[in-house]
């Protein structure tokens, strides 16, 4: 019989998958363990997440969490910087410590065989580290010249002005993690030494541990090695204030650029908030995907780009929504009038085709999301971080399910504002102010990168 | 290394598509992972990056499915999907809830047999736009951006089809017709010049079948033969400053080397990793670590079917002197190959490589795309544990001698500086 080619097969039953199971546990000295058992290879994942980012640095020390987390493992117990790492390259064990707005992150995988040794050497780090004055001046020579690198990334000047902008000066998630350049200068060893005891402490913190251990096993291994880590029951305010949005385009001049970065963006509610659900179906027909509608117009339809998409951004305290792309410098204004027709045309609704389409995507990829060992950590730690149901995963594929076209018509609507973006263009000023007065944006600025 | 031994079944259809199988019911899903044997090495001089663009054609719809519809059957479906292109293939790939197989099948066996129906010159012109745009971001406004293309275009010959990137020069992307297209398509894209892989929780019988189903029909090339020079050695040492909108500079040094899986390229592999991989590699320790003259370094050993070279890259801090990165490098280079290495060292950069291979198992994708790598090169998708063999194998001695071997041949020295900087500004 020949084969029709014209029918698309149909999806065999649907595939039933329940999230991994999480079981928890407090160890001696307070801190919250989250261990999630994932046994198919001999891999043991550790993921530490302190409340240390850069959102709790003083005004005038912005760049102070990121220092931390480069200085912390430069030496620690009875090793120093280099003996350190090599303990680690002899163990194959991976491990990362950077900082981001809100919080501190370790992460080590290890060989199942070697995490226990691994793990000795991570507690030295978290108790012991050296802060010795040598080693502080290398790595803040060494993160004053990447600030220098950094100058010539286009998508890093766009990112972050565009964060600048829109929080305005007096947020701290404004600023960029990695800091200022006359603040890194000052800051001495003393003031990172204060920051790592104010902020490195178990009830600032939590672990997570995916892998091929037992619980029994880790909880004692943990309280083993993290006894000394003790708790200091500090209690660390936060407080946050931020600019109201208007419409404002800011342009950062980058000479013989061929491109123009673009983001625009505003506001958004927290990830808590209620149409979470909503604006995330909404999000992936606006942007979250290839084919969601600023790619297929931006990219399949004009050709000004490689790709577009958007986002609404979280973080502890805070959250934005924004459109990214990158375009030919000659279409920068046709892109931005492509963008701003495409947010505004979110009001008149959704189509029921593609909300069924974005429905069937984000709930038959669920399974996807807990593939590797790192993807396990990260949800449970977006779980942990956004205090989600204790229910999320297992109740998540009914949330999306639940979602009707009047709930997503309405999520745009509370969600999208047009009339409200910080839009930022970094590119070749000479070959944009032109382009811009041929629409009617709005204010136009320009301005020095930050 | 019991765990690196992947069981799978290997089939060879009338039309000569090669179909691997491999079963791993760890999860409720599958990779499916086709390697077409054609990349930029196939290409001609004027037309280079056409291997690339059919990475972006073949998303563009066939005679049963619309364009973007390929994209939006897989995303419905739960499903992810990409391809890329190096010098010597393309592959194209899948993943998604187990219940999507067939209609990957579908989709992927769509575009192999019918993809010109539904070619037009519309979609050709958007995509070269989209490709076009795809250098300008990832190449020239990029910091660094054009190093590659400069360093390969001078160490291989003008004639060895490495000498070019599969992105393709600007001028040969603005030239692509129609006719080019076709032509490319139908002498590479066929049943018999590609292999599939399906990967993940599968029941190889009835896979089987499904892949006779969609793919049998489909008509094999005769004749892909294409003349790929031999790779010609550097006659004397070739310095080039280029001029770039970045802060820092950056020095190149760059050797030709031997092919992929050639006796000496594990060698150069576990040279890089003494040299650049970690703190207390050689370069990284003396240059970044204790001199501070450099912010960063790395070196590697690219290889393909058809060549290879061996790579160190350096940025100098503010105010440090290429000269004297470069006499550091050149140093230490002379060390190794006075017989040095370490029994740690060594043991260091293997322990590293074993975890690493460990650690690639977890994605399913990568596993998928390992069995086509492997049974491309080696004839033989199950090479994990035989790959990890051939770093074991390497001696102290090894290393040293590769390292005299290659890095005492004349080289393509790349200097990128700030703009305005080489009048001595």
């Amino acid at each position: 019989m020949e084969l029709d080619r014209s029918v698309k097969p149909s999806l065999t039953s649907e595939i039933s998958f329940n999230g991994p199971a999480c079981e928890t546990f407090t160890l001696d000295n307070n801190l919250d363990v989250y261990f999630i058992k994932k046994d198919t290879l001999p891999i043991v994942r550790i993921n530490i997440v302190i409340a240390a980012g850069s959102k709790f640095e003083l005004a005038d020390k912005k760049g102070m969490s990121n220092l931390l987390a480069m200085c912390v493992d430069e030496g620690a117990g009875k090793f120093n910087s280099l003996e350190l790492s090599e303990q680690f390259d002899l163990l194959g064990t991976q491990i990362s410590i950077y900082s981001n707005s809100d919080t501190i992150q370790i992460s080590l995988q290890s060989l199942k065989e070697n995490f226990t040794k691994a793990l000795k050497l991570l507690a030295m780090i978290l108790t012991e580290p050296h802060f010795k004055q040598k080693d502080f001046e290398r790595e803040k020579r060494n993160i004053l010249t990447k600030l220098k690198q950094l100058k010539d990334d286009p998508d890093y000047i766009a990112s972050t002005s565009f964060k600048f902008h829109l929080f305005g000066d007096q947020s701290p998630y404004s600023f960029p993690v990695i800091g200022f350049k006359n603040d890194i200068t000052r800051i001495t060893n003393k003031e990172v030494i204060s920051f790592y005891n104010k902020y490195i402490l178990p009830d600032n913190s939590f672990i997570i541990v995916v892998g091929d251990t037992s619980k029994n096993a880790l909880e004692n291994n943990l309280n083993k090695n993290f006894s000394s880590w003790s708790p200091d029951n500090s209690n660390i305010e936060f407080h946050s204030t931020e600019k109201n949005d208007e419409k404002v385009i800011y342009i950062v001049d980058k000479k013989d650029s061929v491109q123009t970065e673009i983001r625009t963006g505003h506001h958004a509610a927290g990830r808590n908030s209620k149409d979470y659900f909503a604006k995330h179906l909404l999000n992936t027909i606006f942007g979250g995907q290839f084919t969601s509608r600023i790619n297929l117009n931006l990219r399949e339809k004009h050709g000004y780009t490689y790709g577009a998409s958007s986002n609404f951004n979280y973080y502890i305290n805070n959250a934005y929504f924004a459109v990214s792309t990158s375009v030919g410098i000659e279409n920068t204004a046709n892109s931005l009038n492509e963008i701003f027709k495409e947010l505004e045309m979110l009001k008149d609704g959704i189509t029921e085709k593609e909300l069924e389409f974005a429905k069937s995507s984000i709930i038959r990829k669920f399974p996807l999301n807990f593939e590797t060992y790192g993807q396990v950590a990260s949800n449970f730690i977006g779980k942990v971080i956004y205090d989600l149901p204790e229910n999320y995963f297992d109740t998540y594929i009914d949330n999306i399910t639940a979602m009707t076209i009047e709930d997503v018509n309405r999520a745009a609507i509370d969600n999208i504002f047009p009339d409200l973006t910080t839009t930022v263009l970094v590119g070749d000023k000479t070959k944009i102010t032109d382009q811009l007065e041929n629409f009617q944006f709005g204010d136009v600025e320009v301005v020095e990168k930050i | 290394m019991e765990l690196l031994n992947i069981s799978y079944e290997k089939f060879k259809l009338d039309n000569g598509l090669e179909v691997i199988l491999h079963e791993n019911n760890n999860l409720p899903l599958v990779a499916v992972n086709l390697w077409y044997k054609v990349g930029s090495a196939q290409e001609v001089k004027g037309k280079t990056g056409l291997a690339h663009l059919f990475e972006h054609m073949m998303f563009q719809g066939s005679k049963n499915i619309e364009k973007e519809m390929h994209f939006r059957y897989v995303q419905e479906a739960g499903g992810t999907l990409n391809g890329s292109t190096n010098f010597d293939r393309t592959n194209y790939y899948e993943k998604g809830p187990s219940n999507f197989l067939e209609l990957a099948l579908w989709l992927e066996s769509d575009r192999m047999g019918y993809l010109l129906p539904a070619l037009n010159q519309e979609k050709l012109d958007n995509q070269k736009d989209v490709v076009y745009n795809e250098r300008l971001e990832r190449y020239d406004n990029q910091p660094y951006g054009l190093a590659w293309e400069l360093l390969i275009t001078n160490l291989y010959d003008i004639n060895h089809p490495y000498s070019w990137s599969t992105i393709g020069f600007a001028d040969d992307i603005k030239s692509y017709s129609l006719d080019d297209v076709t032509h490319f398509f139908k002498k590479y894209y066929s049943a018999s010049n590609s292999s599939l892989v399906v990967a993940g929780n599968i029941e190889t019988d009835k896979v089987f079948s499904l892949v006779k189903k969609y793919f049998d029909e489909i008509e094999s090339v005769q004749d892909v033969t294409h003349q790929i020079e031999s790779q010609k050695e550097l006659v004397q040492n070739k310095y080039i400053t280029h001029e770039d909108n970045v802060q820092l500079e950056r020095i190149y040094l760059s050797w030709l080397s031997d092919n992929v899986y050639s006796k000496d390229d594990a060698a150069l592999d576990i040279l890089s990793d003494l040299m650049a991989g970690s703190k207390n590699s050689r370069l990284y320790k003396s240059l970044v670590f204790e001199k501070e003259i450099a912010q960063d370094v790395s070196a590697f050993q690219f290889s393909g079917k058809y060549g290879g070279h061996y790579t160190i890259v350096a940025t100098a801090k503010p105010g440090k002197s290429l000269n004297d990165l470069k006499s550091e490098i050149f140093k230490i280079i002379s060390e190794i190959k006075n017989n040095n290495v370490t029994s740690k060292e060594l043991k260091r950069s293997k322990t590293g490589i074993k975890s690493s291979f460990v650690f690639s198992l977890q994605n399913l994708e990568s596993l998928a795309d390992h069995l086509n790598l492997y049974n491309f090169y080696l004839d033989e998708p199950n090479s994990f544990a035989y790959d990890l063999n051939r770093y074991n194998e390497v001696k102290r001695e090894h290393i040293s001698a590769v390292a005299e071997k290659y890095l005492s041949k004349p080289f393509v020295e790349l200097r990128i500086i700030p703009k305005g900087k080489k009048n001595g500004t």
